[in-house]
């Protein structure tokens, strides 16, 4: 096993327009979970496609397991599931997981035996129901990620590219998705994710690369990221109705440099060379009571808002 | 290989599995039957309709010319009722009597009357007026009669007997055409131009039909998403050339088993004709030989990669069916109006427009097997032609290959004609 799974070396994509992906360098340790961060149009899918080598990069290097990104053989070694889901309408259930099976190198009795593992494990097949034998277009939408999901794993890939496999999915959908992300890593396989949900980025994620307008804004192991924008944020929590007494303090830029209403607590960005014991001073010299004041790790959201800027995130939300 | 095989198999075993495939494959043979047998039917069908037996004969020429008339229009049969009523008229009242007669005829009592005079005896003129003007065999049996009546007449003028007059005046001739061509002699001139109109009319609806079904095919592709996935394991020109060919082979079995069975259908159409109560039609199926079969079949797929790559290359260009139906138009016209000139070639086989329009390899899959089935055709022409139809098939496959790869992951507004001029120059 080659120590990434995805080496990356100054990829630039342009499109007629605009440049989608600007001089990115991007290593990803095989067997990590890693998460694709970035607003809407950042750039995430064409790196993807470009990882899969559905399209080419303009300039750069792409390597997959050691290997140039279009060899062909890596193929069989890749499972993608595409950020909008959708299948043959008219097609049994089956035969498409055949179909993509074949496409991937599974075939015959081996490809019915896998396809009747995932179908029960993923209760499509059930003693009363055989939903393997319906039509995709019989299927309510849960189901219909399920069969995409299976499509997506029935020939065992090394690495898992999972594009916003979040968005739509109901909350059972989403803790099954977690779990299989969980034991792929632990049965040592690589699994990127692209989203824009910071919250199941943090929890699954042990490295993540946040991208913004094409350009890779940070990198790294999850820990380290926290570590490297650490230290200086802090939660506060008051009782009651403190919020109008600390107001102004909050507001004082010698001292914060951002608060973030978090509801139950704010999330306090210390300014440049401010002292938290003062912040803490004033607070409970202005007479609020205080819950709670503890110096935490930025979120993944925090980081993200300082890096990319609530602008970015803006602009993509328009255009997505 | 094993990918394209794949690709190939899943497009050829959905779309025959589909319910649409088998009523198309079921009804197919009994259309095309029925569009061979019934326009070579009519037009076996000489004999005049029973139309002709219900008319008046005005007859003005007071020499019981008309009595004799209705007789020969009335043929073998002495019945009564096949026997037209003879009306004779004084020359003078000729005008009133046509005018009771019209009103006969509007009021549908009547279908018609001949006008008979002195003109009529000096074999120069008659008239017939009614609701049958237009068929041209009925008119072709009343003139008929006329004139055995005149030379009835004049025979018996200079001293033959009735019998005699019957004997020379018979002539049950039955008049038959065939064409010959260079390679001898090849069936009935209106069999084979049923032929190359059913050929012709075959080309057209398969290119038209299967080219649709891969354009939806791509879209339906593209709108799920699907071809992502796919495009991550097979190579774009793989994904292309696995979608023509599987539904190009769908196509070929359904004409395979389109031509069969019309065939068997043709060979026992007397009983099954006789089921229904039509008389028999003789009719002989053109012997086409097999040289000639394989390169109607060439045609065909030529044909078929030319216009399916276009509707693929439409097809994932766009992003509903409704922007695909527009796009498509252009296409469409091609193919329209290349069906329009199917009857102008059918006449006129070897002119200027046949042979350009058989050369031209927007045309020439459809005309150029119409040409073949109607005329000989030179080898080179036939050559020619096919030589620029391979370069038209390469030219567009390479051209919808550049499309359909950019057109696939492009989502949004649909793009202008400059935008995929300049798809066409992204290298991937």
């Amino acid at each position: 096993m080659t120590e990434y799974a995805i080496d990356i070396v100054n990829v630039t994509k342009r499109y007629a327009e605009h440049t989608a992906v600007s001089d990115l360098t991007l290593r990803i340790p095989t067997g990590s979970v890693y998460g694709l961060l970035g607003p809407n149009g950042a750039g995430k899918t064409t790196t993807i496609r470009m990882i899969l080598n559905i399209i080419a990069p303009d300039s750069g290097a792409i390597h997959i397991f050691g290997r140039r990104s279009d060899d062909r053989a890596l193929t069989e070694r890749l499972g993608y599931l595409p950020e909008e889901r959708g299948l043959y309408r008219k097609m049994q259930v089956r035969r498409v997981l055949k179909f993509l099976g074949e496409l991937k190198g599974v075939r015959g009795k081996e490809a019915d035996r896998r396809i009747d593992e995932w179908l029960e494990r993923l209760s499509l097949k059930t003693p009363e129901k055989d939903w393997g034998l319906s039509k995709i277009d019989e299927l309510s939408r849960g189901m219909q990620q399920k069969v995409q999901f299976i499509g997506t794993l029935l020939h065992d890939p090394d690495l898992v590219i999972l594009d916003e496999p979040f968005s739509g999915l109901d909350p059972i959908n989403a803790q099954a998705l977690k779990d299989t992300v969980v034991e792929l890593k632990k049965r040592g396989k690589t699994v990127i994710f692209s989203t824009h949900l910071m919250d199941n980025a943090e929890r699954l994620c042990d490295s993540v690369c946040i991208i913004a307008r094409g350009e890779k804004v940070l990198d790294g192991a999850i820990t380290d990221v926290k570590e490297q924008h650490g230290q200086r944020n802090i939660a506060l929590a008051l009782e009651g109705n403190g919020l109008e007494r600390v107001g102004a303090i909050l507001r004082d830029h010698s001292l914060v440099k951002r608060a973030d209403d978090s509801n139950r607590f704010f999330e306090i960005e210390m300014a440049d060379g401010a002292d938290p014991q003062l912040l803490l001073r004033r607070i409970v010299e202005c007479g609020a009571s205080v819950q709670r004041f503890e110096m935490i790790q930025p979120s993944l959201h925090q980081i993200f808002l300082e890096k990319v800027g609530a602008a970015a995130v803006e602009d993509g939300l328009t255009d997505g | 290989m094993a990918k394209l095989w794949t690709v190939i198999k899943r497009e050829y075993l959905e779309r025959v599995r589909s319910k649409w495939f088998l009523i198309a494959t079921f009804f197919g043979p009994i259309f095309f039957s029925a569009i061979i047998i019934v326009p070579a039917w009519l037009a076996s069908r000489n004999k005049a309709t029973s139309d002709i037996y219900n008319i008046v004969i005005l007859d003005a020429t007071q020499s019981g010319f008309g009595q004799r008339l209705a007789v020969n229009i009335a043929g073998d049969s002495t019945a009564v009722a096949r026997m037209p009523t003879v009306r004779t008229v004084l020359p003078g009242e000729l005008t009133k009597a046509e005018s009771v007669a019209t009103h006969e005829v509007m009021d549908n009592d009547r279908n018609g009357y001949v006008v008979i005079d002195q003109q009529t005896l000096a074999g120069e003129a008659a008239r017939y007026a009614g609701r049958n003007a237009t068929s041209l065999a009925d008119m072709e049996r009343i003139k008929n009669a006329i004139r055995e009546t005149i030379l009835g007449s004049r025979l018996e003028s200079v001293g033959l007997d009735n019998a005699r007059m019957k004997q020379i005046t018979f002539i049950p001739l039955d008049f038959s055409a065939e064409r010959i061509t260079e390679k001898g002699r090849a069936g009935s001139g209106m069999a084979s131009v049923l032929f190359g109109f059913a050929i012709g009319f075959l080309l057209y609806m398969s290119i038209v039909i299967y080219g649709q079904t891969i354009m939806s095919g791509v879209l339906e592709e593209k709108t799920t998403r699907v071809a992502e996935v796919v495009m991550s394991s097979v190579p774009t020109d793989t994904l292309l050339a696995g979608k023509v060919l599987g539904v190009g082979a769908v196509g070929l079995t359904q004409q395979i088993l389109w031509i069969v069975t019309t065939y068997i259908l043709l060979k026992l159409r007397s009983p099954i004709m006789a089921k229904f109560g039509v008389p028999a039609v003789n009719f002989s199926l053109p012997d086409i030989s097999f040289g000639a079969g394989l390169i109607f079949l060439l045609f065909f797929l030529l044909g078929f990669v030319f216009y399916s790559s276009l509707y693929a290359a439409v097809g994932s260009s766009v992003n509903s069916e409704s922007e695909a139906r527009q796009a498509a138009s252009p296409l469409m016209i091609m193919i329209v109006s290349t069906a329009v000139f199917i009857q102008p070639v059918l006449l006129n086989p070897s002119g200027t427009t046949a042979v350009v329009l058989s050369l031209v390899p927007v045309s020439s899959p459809i005309i150029m097997p119409i040409r073949m089935a109607v005329t000989g055709v030179p080898a080179t022409e036939l050559a020619a032609s096919l030589g620029l139809l391979a370069i038209g098939c390469i030219a567009a496959l390479w051209l919808a290959s550049r499309i359909y790869r950019v057109g696939l992951l492009m989502y949004g507004k649909r793009p202008t004609m400059r935008e995929m001029a300049k798809w066409v120059t992204y290298a991937r």
